[in-house]
Protein backbone atom coordinates (compact mmCIF):
# COMPACT_ATOMS: atom_id res chain seq x y z
CA UNK A 1 0.00 0.00 0.00
CA UNK A 2 2.72 2.09 0.78
CA UNK A 3 4.76 2.11 -2.44
CA UNK A 4 1.42 2.30 -4.25
CA UNK A 5 0.74 5.79 -2.47
CA UNK A 6 3.86 7.31 -3.36
CA UNK A 7 3.89 6.35 -6.71
CA UNK A 8 0.23 8.01 -7.10
CA UNK A 9 1.76 11.28 -5.43
CA UNK A 10 4.41 11.42 -8.16
CA UNK A 11 1.73 11.55 -10.94
CA UNK A 12 -0.67 13.20 -8.97
CA UNK A 13 1.99 16.12 -8.97
CA UNK A 14 2.56 15.60 -12.75
CA UNK A 15 -1.13 15.76 -13.56
CA UNK A 16 -1.03 19.15 -10.94
CA UNK A 17 1.83 20.31 -13.42
CA UNK A 18 0.10 19.62 -16.69
CA UNK A 19 -3.35 20.99 -15.84
CA UNK A 20 -1.62 24.16 -14.65
CA UNK A 21 0.10 24.47 -17.82
CA UNK A 22 -3.24 24.29 -19.59
CA UNK A 23 -4.94 26.90 -17.38
CA UNK A 24 -2.47 29.35 -18.17
CA UNK A 25 -3.12 28.70 -21.52
CA UNK A 26 -6.99 29.50 -21.08
CA UNK A 27 -6.55 32.19 -19.01
CA UNK A 28 -3.66 34.04 -20.64
CA UNK A 29 -5.76 35.69 -23.16
CA UNK A 30 -8.35 37.23 -20.35
CA UNK A 31 -5.02 38.40 -18.65
CA UNK A 32 -3.96 40.23 -21.69
CA UNK A 33 -7.18 41.56 -22.47
CA UNK A 34 -7.76 43.05 -19.28
CA UNK A 35 -4.68 44.45 -19.43
CA UNK A 36 -4.68 45.71 -22.77
CA UNK A 37 -7.96 47.53 -21.42
CA UNK A 38 -5.91 49.67 -19.12
CA UNK A 39 -3.46 51.11 -21.51
CA UNK A 40 -3.55 53.44 -24.51
CA UNK A 41 -3.16 52.53 -27.76
CA UNK A 42 -0.67 54.42 -28.38
CA UNK A 43 1.37 52.23 -25.65
CA UNK A 44 0.31 48.86 -27.02
CA UNK A 45 1.23 49.55 -30.61
CA UNK A 46 4.78 51.08 -29.63
CA UNK A 47 5.27 48.08 -27.02
CA UNK A 48 3.81 45.40 -28.02
CA UNK A 49 5.94 43.15 -26.11
CA UNK A 50 5.19 44.57 -23.13
CA UNK A 51 2.45 42.98 -20.41
CA UNK A 52 2.00 45.53 -17.90
CA UNK A 53 0.61 48.72 -18.70
CA UNK A 54 3.30 51.68 -18.01
CA UNK A 55 0.73 54.16 -17.72
CA UNK A 56 -2.42 52.91 -16.35
CA UNK A 57 -5.46 54.56 -17.97
CA UNK A 58 -9.11 54.37 -18.16
CA UNK A 59 -9.19 56.78 -21.18
CA UNK A 60 -10.72 53.18 -22.89
CA UNK A 61 -13.48 52.93 -20.37
CA UNK A 62 -14.30 56.26 -20.52
CA UNK A 63 -14.26 56.20 -24.39
CA UNK A 64 -17.08 53.25 -24.38
CA UNK A 65 -18.92 54.04 -21.64
CA UNK A 66 -19.67 57.96 -23.03
CA UNK A 67 -19.24 57.69 -26.76
CA UNK A 68 -21.58 54.94 -27.07
CA UNK A 69 -24.91 53.65 -26.08
CA UNK A 70 -23.13 50.71 -23.69
CA UNK A 71 -25.97 50.80 -21.12
CA UNK A 72 -28.28 50.31 -23.75
CA UNK A 73 -26.81 47.55 -25.23
CA UNK A 74 -26.66 45.86 -22.05
CA UNK A 75 -30.49 46.33 -21.27
CA UNK A 76 -30.84 44.88 -24.63
CA UNK A 77 -29.06 41.88 -24.19
CA UNK A 78 -30.84 41.47 -20.66
CA UNK A 79 -34.20 41.73 -21.59
CA UNK A 80 -33.75 39.60 -24.68
CA UNK A 81 -32.11 36.74 -22.71
CA UNK A 82 -34.01 36.97 -19.90
CA UNK A 83 -37.21 36.63 -22.25
CA UNK A 84 -35.78 33.66 -24.05
CA UNK A 85 -35.43 32.09 -20.86
CA UNK A 86 -38.26 32.39 -19.28
CA UNK A 87 -40.49 31.49 -22.64
CA UNK A 88 -38.25 28.67 -23.33
CA UNK A 89 -38.91 27.20 -19.88
CA UNK A 90 -42.72 28.09 -19.30
CA UNK A 91 -42.97 26.29 -23.36
CA UNK A 92 -40.90 23.62 -23.09
CA UNK A 93 -41.96 22.42 -19.56
CA UNK A 94 -45.52 22.54 -20.37
CA UNK A 95 -45.17 20.91 -23.49
CA UNK A 96 -43.01 18.47 -22.32
CA UNK A 97 -45.95 17.44 -19.56
CA UNK A 98 -47.99 17.24 -22.17
CA UNK A 99 -46.05 15.10 -24.46
CA UNK A 100 -45.46 13.08 -21.26
CA UNK A 101 -48.79 12.70 -19.58
CA UNK A 102 -51.40 12.36 -22.39
CA UNK A 103 -52.59 10.89 -25.12
CA UNK A 104 -53.62 12.07 -28.85
CA UNK A 105 -53.33 11.55 -32.35
CA UNK A 106 -50.36 12.07 -33.58
CA UNK A 107 -48.89 12.43 -30.85
CA UNK A 108 -45.23 10.92 -31.40
CA UNK A 109 -45.02 11.63 -35.01
CA UNK A 110 -45.43 14.99 -33.57
CA UNK A 111 -42.79 14.64 -31.11
CA UNK A 112 -40.09 13.34 -33.44
CA UNK A 113 -41.04 15.93 -35.98
CA UNK A 114 -40.03 19.06 -33.14
CA UNK A 115 -36.97 16.42 -32.18
CA UNK A 116 -36.00 16.02 -36.06
CA UNK A 117 -35.55 19.92 -36.43
CA UNK A 118 -32.58 19.52 -33.94
CA UNK A 119 -30.83 17.99 -36.71
CA UNK A 120 -31.36 20.81 -39.04
CA UNK A 121 -28.41 23.54 -39.33
CA UNK A 122 -29.66 27.11 -38.44
CA UNK A 123 -28.29 28.06 -41.95
CA UNK A 124 -31.66 26.71 -43.15
CA UNK A 125 -34.10 27.95 -41.35
CA UNK A 126 -32.90 31.71 -40.55
CA UNK A 127 -33.38 33.02 -44.15
CA UNK A 128 -37.49 31.63 -43.81
CA UNK A 129 -37.53 32.53 -40.12
CA UNK A 130 -35.78 36.13 -41.52
CA UNK A 131 -39.16 36.61 -43.87
CA UNK A 132 -41.27 35.68 -41.23
CA UNK A 133 -40.19 37.64 -39.07
CA UNK A 134 -40.19 40.66 -41.97
CA UNK A 135 -44.11 39.74 -42.64
CA UNK A 136 -45.06 40.04 -38.90
CA UNK A 137 -43.16 43.32 -39.04
CA UNK A 138 -41.24 42.66 -36.00
CA UNK A 139 -37.38 43.28 -38.40
CA UNK A 140 -35.21 45.30 -36.42
CA UNK A 141 -36.84 44.89 -32.73
CA UNK A 142 -35.86 43.06 -29.94
CA UNK A 143 -39.26 41.05 -30.33
CA UNK A 144 -37.35 39.93 -33.87
CA UNK A 145 -35.45 37.80 -31.45
CA UNK A 146 -37.23 36.64 -28.66
CA UNK A 147 -40.42 35.45 -30.80
CA UNK A 148 -38.62 32.80 -32.88
CA UNK A 149 -36.48 32.52 -29.78
CA UNK A 150 -39.85 31.09 -27.77
CA UNK A 151 -39.24 27.21 -28.59
CA UNK A 152 -36.44 24.59 -28.30
CA UNK A 153 -36.72 21.63 -29.41
CA UNK A 154 -33.99 20.30 -26.99
CA UNK A 155 -36.06 22.21 -24.70
CA UNK A 156 -39.14 19.65 -25.33
CA UNK A 157 -36.86 16.73 -25.39
CA UNK A 158 -35.29 17.43 -21.99
CA UNK A 159 -38.63 18.24 -20.28
CA UNK A 160 -40.46 14.92 -21.49
CA UNK A 161 -38.00 12.85 -20.30
CA UNK A 162 -37.73 14.60 -17.42
CA UNK A 163 -41.48 14.50 -16.63
CA UNK A 164 -41.80 10.76 -17.43
CA UNK A 165 -39.94 9.78 -14.57
CA UNK A 166 -42.18 11.65 -12.37
CA UNK A 167 -44.60 8.48 -11.45
CA UNK A 168 -48.30 8.90 -12.99
CA UNK A 169 -49.80 7.64 -10.00
CA UNK A 170 -49.20 11.76 -8.84
CA UNK A 171 -50.59 13.23 -11.34
CA UNK A 172 -53.83 11.05 -11.95
CA UNK A 173 -54.46 11.18 -8.17
CA UNK A 174 -54.35 15.19 -8.28
CA UNK A 175 -56.77 14.89 -11.33
CA UNK A 176 -58.96 12.64 -9.95
CA UNK A 177 -59.07 15.00 -6.68
CA UNK A 178 -60.63 17.62 -9.36
CA UNK A 179 -57.48 19.45 -9.62
CA UNK A 180 -57.69 20.78 -14.10
CA UNK A 181 -54.05 20.41 -16.07
CA UNK A 182 -53.03 23.42 -15.53
CA UNK A 183 -53.44 22.97 -11.55
CA UNK A 184 -51.44 19.75 -12.27
CA UNK A 185 -48.50 21.04 -14.08
CA UNK A 186 -48.24 24.15 -11.71
CA UNK A 187 -48.30 22.45 -8.51
CA UNK A 188 -47.19 18.97 -9.08
CA UNK A 189 -45.11 18.83 -12.55
CA UNK A 190 -43.12 22.06 -12.10
CA UNK A 191 -41.71 22.12 -8.28
CA UNK A 192 -40.68 18.51 -9.53
CA UNK A 193 -38.92 19.82 -12.48
CA UNK A 194 -36.58 22.29 -10.91
CA UNK A 195 -33.35 20.42 -11.45
CA UNK A 196 -34.26 19.97 -15.19
CA UNK A 197 -35.54 23.68 -15.40
CA UNK A 198 -31.98 24.94 -13.79
CA UNK A 199 -30.31 22.78 -16.21
CA UNK A 200 -32.50 24.42 -19.42
CA UNK A 201 -32.47 27.73 -17.69
CA UNK A 202 -28.57 28.12 -17.17
CA UNK A 203 -28.23 26.63 -21.36
CA UNK A 204 -30.81 28.95 -22.86
CA UNK A 205 -29.54 32.07 -20.70
CA UNK A 206 -25.65 31.59 -22.02
CA UNK A 207 -26.62 30.95 -25.48
CA UNK A 208 -29.28 33.71 -26.03
CA UNK A 209 -26.73 36.28 -24.34
CA UNK A 210 -24.13 35.19 -26.56
CA UNK A 211 -25.94 34.79 -29.73
CA UNK A 212 -23.97 36.59 -32.98
CA UNK A 213 -25.42 35.24 -35.59
CA UNK A 214 -29.24 35.65 -35.58
CA UNK A 215 -28.97 39.59 -33.75
CA UNK A 216 -26.61 39.97 -36.98
CA UNK A 217 -29.64 39.07 -39.27
CA UNK A 218 -32.48 40.82 -37.27
CA UNK A 219 -31.22 43.84 -36.38
CA UNK A 220 -29.61 47.27 -38.00
CA UNK A 221 -30.26 50.24 -35.78
CA UNK A 222 -27.22 51.35 -33.38
CA UNK A 223 -29.71 51.39 -30.23
CA UNK A 224 -31.61 48.25 -30.87
CA UNK A 225 -28.02 46.08 -30.75
CA UNK A 226 -27.35 43.61 -28.05
CA UNK A 227 -24.06 43.38 -26.91
CA UNK A 228 -22.03 40.61 -28.60
CA UNK A 229 -22.89 42.29 -32.16
CA UNK A 230 -22.32 45.84 -30.62
CA UNK A 231 -19.04 45.16 -29.82
CA UNK A 232 -18.37 44.18 -33.21
CA UNK A 233 -19.66 47.32 -34.34
CA UNK A 234 -17.73 49.09 -32.09
CA UNK A 235 -14.56 47.61 -33.26
CA UNK A 236 -14.91 48.18 -36.46
CA UNK A 237 -16.18 51.50 -35.46
CA UNK A 238 -12.62 52.07 -33.74
CA UNK A 239 -9.98 49.86 -35.40
CA UNK A 240 -7.61 51.64 -34.57
CA UNK A 241 -8.65 51.93 -30.66
CA UNK A 242 -7.18 48.88 -29.67
CA UNK A 243 -7.42 49.98 -25.81
CA UNK A 244 -11.09 51.60 -26.25
CA UNK A 245 -12.35 47.64 -27.77
CA UNK A 246 -10.14 45.76 -25.00
CA UNK A 247 -12.12 47.54 -22.86
CA UNK A 248 -15.55 47.08 -24.03
CA UNK A 249 -14.55 43.30 -24.43
CA UNK A 250 -13.87 43.23 -20.88
CA UNK A 251 -16.97 44.67 -19.57
CA UNK A 252 -18.92 42.45 -21.36
CA UNK A 253 -16.72 39.44 -20.07
CA UNK A 254 -15.97 39.86 -16.93
CA UNK A 255 -19.96 40.17 -15.57
CA UNK A 256 -20.11 36.64 -17.00
CA UNK A 257 -17.14 34.94 -15.25
CA UNK A 258 -18.39 36.80 -12.56
CA UNK A 259 -21.88 35.03 -12.76
CA UNK A 260 -20.18 31.55 -13.46
CA UNK A 261 -18.22 31.78 -10.27
CA UNK A 262 -21.17 32.62 -8.03
CA UNK A 263 -22.98 30.01 -9.51
CA UNK A 264 -20.54 27.29 -10.36
CA UNK A 265 -22.03 24.42 -8.85
CA UNK A 266 -25.21 24.87 -10.72
CA UNK A 267 -23.43 25.40 -13.81
CA UNK A 268 -21.06 22.44 -13.51
CA UNK A 269 -24.05 20.47 -12.42
CA UNK A 270 -26.42 21.52 -14.91
CA UNK A 271 -24.18 20.68 -18.04
CA UNK A 272 -23.45 17.53 -16.47
CA UNK A 273 -27.12 16.84 -16.33
CA UNK A 274 -27.10 17.43 -20.11
CA UNK A 275 -24.85 14.92 -21.30
CA UNK A 276 -25.66 12.40 -19.37
CA UNK A 277 -29.15 12.35 -20.34
CA UNK B 1 -52.51 27.23 -24.05
CA UNK B 2 -51.44 24.67 -25.92
CA UNK B 3 -52.29 25.65 -29.04
CA UNK B 4 -50.53 28.95 -29.30
CA UNK B 5 -47.02 26.86 -28.14
CA UNK B 6 -47.99 24.59 -31.10
CA UNK B 7 -48.29 27.04 -33.16
CA UNK B 8 -44.99 28.49 -32.40
CA UNK B 9 -43.49 25.00 -32.17
CA UNK B 10 -44.66 24.62 -35.76
CA UNK B 11 -44.08 28.73 -37.29
CA UNK B 12 -40.62 28.70 -35.77
CA UNK B 13 -39.17 25.03 -35.86
CA UNK B 14 -40.43 23.07 -38.73
CA UNK B 15 -42.23 25.61 -41.26
CA UNK B 16 -39.06 27.22 -42.02
CA UNK B 17 -37.03 24.03 -42.55
CA UNK B 18 -39.88 23.32 -45.61
CA UNK B 19 -39.42 26.78 -46.81
CA UNK B 20 -36.02 26.65 -46.74
CA UNK B 21 -36.04 23.12 -48.80
CA UNK B 22 -38.60 25.27 -51.40
CA UNK B 23 -36.32 28.12 -51.86
CA UNK B 24 -33.63 26.17 -52.92
CA UNK B 25 -35.97 25.59 -55.91
CA UNK B 26 -36.25 29.35 -56.38
CA UNK B 27 -34.42 32.36 -57.42
CA UNK B 28 -35.33 34.15 -54.74
CA UNK B 29 -34.58 37.36 -54.07
CA UNK B 30 -36.38 40.17 -51.52
CA UNK B 31 -35.47 42.87 -53.89
CA UNK B 32 -37.09 41.46 -56.80
CA UNK B 33 -40.91 41.76 -58.10
CA UNK B 34 -40.77 38.47 -59.34
CA UNK B 35 -39.21 35.13 -57.98
CA UNK B 36 -39.33 32.37 -60.15
CA UNK B 37 -39.15 28.39 -59.99
CA UNK B 38 -35.87 27.49 -61.57
CA UNK B 39 -36.22 23.42 -60.46
CA UNK B 40 -32.76 22.51 -59.79
CA UNK B 41 -30.83 25.40 -61.16
CA UNK B 42 -29.43 26.40 -57.84
CA UNK B 43 -27.95 23.11 -57.62
CA UNK B 44 -26.35 23.09 -60.72
CA UNK B 45 -24.88 26.31 -60.31
CA UNK B 46 -23.24 24.98 -57.07
CA UNK B 47 -21.30 22.10 -58.91
CA UNK B 48 -20.11 24.89 -61.12
CA UNK B 49 -18.53 27.54 -58.73
CA UNK B 50 -15.38 27.04 -57.36
CA UNK B 51 -16.08 29.55 -54.40
CA UNK B 52 -18.47 26.82 -52.99
CA UNK B 53 -15.56 24.40 -53.31
CA UNK B 54 -13.43 26.08 -51.71
CA UNK B 55 -15.48 26.77 -48.73
CA UNK B 56 -16.27 23.14 -48.74
CA UNK B 57 -12.47 22.37 -48.71
CA UNK B 58 -11.81 24.83 -45.74
CA UNK B 59 -15.08 23.52 -43.44
CA UNK B 60 -13.91 19.56 -43.67
CA UNK B 61 -10.59 21.04 -42.83
CA UNK B 62 -11.73 23.16 -39.82
CA UNK B 63 -14.16 20.70 -38.74
CA UNK B 64 -11.52 17.52 -39.23
CA UNK B 65 -8.92 19.92 -37.70
CA UNK B 66 -10.58 21.00 -34.67
CA UNK B 67 -12.47 18.47 -33.50
CA UNK B 68 -10.55 14.97 -32.88
CA UNK B 69 -7.92 17.44 -31.10
CA UNK B 70 -10.74 18.55 -28.67
CA UNK B 71 -12.37 15.26 -28.28
CA UNK B 72 -8.66 13.76 -27.17
CA UNK B 73 -7.35 16.76 -25.52
CA UNK B 74 -10.52 17.22 -23.48
CA UNK B 75 -10.22 13.51 -22.90
CA UNK B 76 -6.50 13.69 -21.19
CA UNK B 77 -7.45 16.81 -19.23
CA UNK B 78 -10.65 15.31 -18.12
CA UNK B 79 -9.33 12.14 -17.10
CA UNK B 80 -6.34 14.47 -15.50
CA UNK B 81 -8.94 16.36 -13.30
CA UNK B 82 -10.40 13.24 -12.09
CA UNK B 83 -7.30 11.24 -11.07
CA UNK B 84 -6.69 14.66 -8.79
CA UNK B 85 -7.29 13.44 -4.96
CA UNK B 86 -7.86 17.54 -4.06
CA UNK B 87 -11.49 18.01 -4.47
CA UNK B 88 -11.14 21.56 -4.27
CA UNK B 89 -8.70 21.74 -7.17
CA UNK B 90 -10.53 18.81 -9.41
CA UNK B 91 -13.83 21.61 -8.83
CA UNK B 92 -11.61 25.27 -9.72
CA UNK B 93 -9.91 23.26 -12.63
CA UNK B 94 -13.34 22.86 -14.04
CA UNK B 95 -14.80 26.07 -13.53
CA UNK B 96 -11.62 27.69 -14.83
CA UNK B 97 -11.31 25.41 -18.25
CA UNK B 98 -15.26 26.94 -18.57
CA UNK B 99 -14.15 29.93 -18.73
CA UNK B 100 -14.00 30.79 -22.38
CA UNK B 101 -17.24 28.93 -23.02
CA UNK B 102 -19.14 31.55 -21.00
CA UNK B 103 -17.79 34.36 -23.16
CA UNK B 104 -19.64 35.64 -26.27
CA UNK B 105 -17.58 33.66 -29.02
CA UNK B 106 -17.29 36.75 -30.78
CA UNK B 107 -15.66 38.71 -28.17
CA UNK B 108 -13.00 36.45 -27.74
CA UNK B 109 -12.19 36.01 -31.52
CA UNK B 110 -11.99 39.93 -31.17
CA UNK B 111 -9.40 39.46 -28.10
CA UNK B 112 -7.41 37.01 -30.61
CA UNK B 113 -7.49 38.66 -33.23
CA UNK B 114 -5.26 41.90 -31.56
CA UNK B 115 -3.10 38.64 -29.90
CA UNK B 116 -2.92 38.06 -33.45
CA UNK B 117 -1.94 40.83 -35.03
CA UNK B 118 1.66 41.25 -37.20
CA UNK B 119 2.87 43.64 -36.03
CA UNK B 120 1.74 44.56 -32.38
CA UNK B 121 -0.19 41.56 -31.77
CA UNK B 122 1.24 39.45 -28.07
CA UNK B 123 1.99 36.14 -29.88
CA UNK B 124 4.89 37.61 -32.28
CA UNK B 125 6.44 39.47 -30.13
CA UNK B 126 6.62 36.90 -27.50
CA UNK B 127 7.75 34.26 -30.25
CA UNK B 128 10.60 36.97 -31.71
CA UNK B 129 11.41 37.80 -27.80
CA UNK B 130 11.59 33.93 -26.77
CA UNK B 131 12.57 31.89 -30.08
CA UNK B 132 13.54 35.10 -31.73
CA UNK B 133 11.28 33.79 -35.16
CA UNK B 134 10.17 36.90 -37.21
CA UNK B 135 7.07 38.13 -37.38
CA UNK B 136 4.21 36.15 -38.89
CA UNK B 137 1.08 37.36 -40.61
CA UNK B 138 -1.29 34.81 -38.95
CA UNK B 139 -4.55 35.95 -40.31
CA UNK B 140 -3.28 37.90 -43.45
CA UNK B 141 -1.48 34.25 -44.80
CA UNK B 142 -3.52 31.60 -47.04
CA UNK B 143 -2.20 28.60 -45.34
CA UNK B 144 -2.31 30.12 -41.90
CA UNK B 145 -5.79 31.19 -41.35
CA UNK B 146 -7.58 27.86 -40.73
CA UNK B 147 -5.23 26.84 -38.52
CA UNK B 148 -5.39 30.18 -36.18
CA UNK B 149 -9.06 29.40 -36.28
CA UNK B 150 -8.29 26.50 -35.09
CA UNK B 151 -6.12 26.98 -32.55
CA UNK B 152 -8.97 29.82 -31.59
CA UNK B 153 -11.92 27.54 -31.53
CA UNK B 154 -10.18 24.81 -29.14
CA UNK B 155 -9.02 27.02 -26.73
CA UNK B 156 -12.77 28.79 -27.11
CA UNK B 157 -14.89 25.12 -27.05
CA UNK B 158 -12.93 22.93 -24.25
CA UNK B 159 -14.92 23.44 -21.04
CA UNK B 160 -18.17 21.56 -22.15
CA UNK B 161 -16.59 18.65 -23.36
CA UNK B 162 -14.22 18.98 -20.29
CA UNK B 163 -17.24 18.93 -17.64
CA UNK B 164 -19.41 16.32 -19.60
CA UNK B 165 -16.68 13.78 -19.98
CA UNK B 166 -15.69 14.75 -16.06
CA UNK B 167 -18.94 13.92 -15.38
CA UNK B 168 -18.73 10.50 -17.26
CA UNK B 169 -15.57 9.52 -15.20
CA UNK B 170 -16.99 10.51 -12.08
CA UNK B 171 -19.84 7.65 -12.63
CA UNK B 172 -16.81 4.88 -12.45
CA UNK B 173 -16.50 3.06 -9.88
CA UNK B 174 -13.24 3.44 -8.24
CA UNK B 175 -12.97 -0.28 -7.52
CA UNK B 176 -12.57 -0.91 -11.05
CA UNK B 177 -9.57 1.40 -11.40
CA UNK B 178 -7.97 -0.17 -7.86
CA UNK B 179 -8.81 -3.59 -8.97
CA UNK B 180 -6.98 -2.59 -12.36
CA UNK B 181 -4.19 -1.18 -10.52
CA UNK B 182 -3.45 -3.89 -8.11
CA UNK B 183 -3.26 -6.48 -11.29
CA UNK B 184 -0.60 -3.95 -12.34
CA UNK B 185 -2.41 -1.96 -15.47
CA UNK B 186 -0.29 1.40 -15.47
CA UNK B 187 -2.59 4.56 -16.01
CA UNK B 188 -2.76 4.42 -19.86
CA UNK B 189 -3.79 1.01 -19.66
CA UNK B 190 -6.47 1.87 -17.24
CA UNK B 191 -7.38 4.78 -19.64
CA UNK B 192 -7.87 2.61 -22.57
CA UNK B 193 -9.32 -0.49 -20.38
CA UNK B 194 -11.80 1.04 -18.35
CA UNK B 195 -12.22 4.92 -18.72
CA UNK B 196 -12.90 4.85 -22.54
CA UNK B 197 -15.11 1.77 -23.01
CA UNK B 198 -17.30 2.78 -20.23
CA UNK B 199 -17.50 6.19 -21.16
CA UNK B 200 -19.23 4.39 -24.25
CA UNK B 201 -22.35 6.04 -24.74
CA UNK B 202 -21.62 9.70 -23.46
CA UNK B 203 -18.15 9.51 -26.03
CA UNK B 204 -20.08 8.87 -28.79
CA UNK B 205 -22.91 11.34 -27.44
CA UNK B 206 -20.10 14.08 -27.17
CA UNK B 207 -18.16 13.15 -30.57
CA UNK B 208 -21.58 13.65 -32.49
CA UNK B 209 -22.77 17.05 -31.16
CA UNK B 210 -19.04 18.59 -31.41
CA UNK B 211 -19.16 17.62 -35.07
CA UNK B 212 -22.47 19.07 -35.54
CA UNK B 213 -21.77 22.79 -33.90
CA UNK B 214 -18.30 23.05 -35.77
CA UNK B 215 -20.18 22.64 -38.74
CA UNK B 216 -21.88 25.36 -37.70
CA UNK B 217 -19.33 27.98 -36.43
CA UNK B 218 -19.75 30.88 -37.60
CA UNK B 219 -18.69 34.05 -35.44
CA UNK B 220 -14.96 33.72 -35.41
CA UNK B 221 -14.65 33.09 -39.03
CA UNK B 222 -16.65 36.61 -39.73
CA UNK B 223 -14.42 38.08 -37.23
CA UNK B 224 -10.82 36.73 -37.71
CA UNK B 225 -11.08 35.85 -41.43
CA UNK B 226 -12.02 39.35 -42.51
CA UNK B 227 -14.40 39.23 -45.82
CA UNK B 228 -13.60 35.25 -45.97
CA UNK B 229 -9.82 35.66 -45.51
CA UNK B 230 -7.13 36.64 -48.39
CA UNK B 231 -8.16 34.91 -51.47
CA UNK B 232 -11.37 33.44 -49.71
CA UNK B 233 -8.46 31.53 -47.82
CA UNK B 234 -11.04 31.78 -44.21
CA UNK B 235 -14.04 31.51 -46.47
CA UNK B 236 -16.23 28.57 -44.86
CA UNK B 237 -19.82 27.56 -46.01
CA UNK B 238 -21.72 29.18 -43.01
CA UNK B 239 -19.96 32.36 -43.96
CA UNK B 240 -20.51 32.04 -47.79
CA UNK B 241 -24.40 31.34 -46.85
CA UNK B 242 -24.77 34.42 -44.79
CA UNK B 243 -22.81 36.46 -47.47
CA UNK B 244 -24.88 35.27 -50.27
CA UNK B 245 -28.38 35.05 -48.80
CA UNK B 246 -28.18 38.80 -46.39
CA UNK B 247 -25.08 40.87 -48.61
CA UNK B 248 -25.86 39.89 -52.32
CA UNK B 249 -29.45 38.89 -51.19
CA UNK B 250 -29.76 35.80 -53.27
CA UNK B 251 -31.68 33.74 -51.21
CA UNK B 252 -32.24 30.64 -53.04
CA UNK B 253 -28.62 30.26 -54.31
CA UNK B 254 -28.06 30.06 -50.01
CA UNK B 255 -30.69 27.67 -49.50
CA UNK B 256 -29.11 25.47 -52.07
CA UNK B 257 -25.59 26.04 -50.18
CA UNK B 258 -27.51 25.39 -46.56
CA UNK B 259 -29.32 22.28 -48.06
CA UNK B 260 -25.72 20.93 -49.39
CA UNK B 261 -24.49 21.92 -46.06
CA UNK B 262 -27.16 20.07 -43.81
CA UNK B 263 -26.78 16.77 -46.15
CA UNK B 264 -23.12 16.63 -45.48
CA UNK B 265 -24.01 16.75 -41.37
CA UNK B 266 -26.32 14.13 -41.91
CA UNK B 267 -24.08 11.87 -43.76
CA UNK B 268 -21.38 12.80 -41.42
CA UNK B 269 -23.34 11.58 -38.27
CA UNK B 270 -24.99 8.72 -39.49
CA UNK B 271 -21.50 7.23 -40.49
CA UNK B 272 -20.14 8.79 -37.18
CA UNK B 273 -23.21 6.40 -35.36
CA UNK B 274 -22.30 3.13 -37.46
CA UNK B 275 -18.50 3.51 -36.53
CA UNK B 276 -19.15 4.34 -32.88
CA UNK B 277 -21.73 1.07 -32.78
CA UNK B 278 -19.12 -1.18 -34.00
CA UNK B 279 -16.99 -0.14 -31.43
CA UNK B 280 -18.61 0.29 -28.89
CA UNK B 281 -21.17 -2.22 -29.02
CA UNK B 282 -21.69 -3.86 -25.57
Amino acid sequence: MATLTKRNSWGQYLSLIILSGVALFIIAPYIWMVLASFRSTQEIVQNPGVILPIDWTLEGYRNVLTNAPFFQWFINSLIVALSITALVVFTSTLAGFVFAKFDFRGKEGLFWLVLATMMVPYQITMIPIFLIVGRLHLYDTLWALIIPGAVSAFGLYLCRQFCEEIPDSLSEAALIDGAGPMRVYWSIIVPLLRPCIAALAIFTFLEAWNEYLKPLIMLSQVERMTLPLSLVFFGNAHKHDIGSVMSAASLIMIPAIIVLLLFQKQFIKGISITGTK
Amino acid sequence: MLLPILLLYFTFLVLPIGAGFVMSFFDYNPLQAQNDFVGMANFSKLLDDPIFFKALRNTLYFVFGTVPLNIIITLIIAQLISSLQWSKLRASFRVLFFMPCIAPLVASSMVWKQMYNVRYGVINSLLERFLSIQPINWLGTQSLVIPSVILFTLWADMGYNIIIFSAGMDGIPHDFYEAAEIDGAGPITRFFNITLPLLGRTLSFVIAMTFISHFQMFAQFQVLATKGGPNNSGTVLTYLIYKIAFQNKNMGYASAIAIALFLLIMVFTIVQQRINRVDWGY
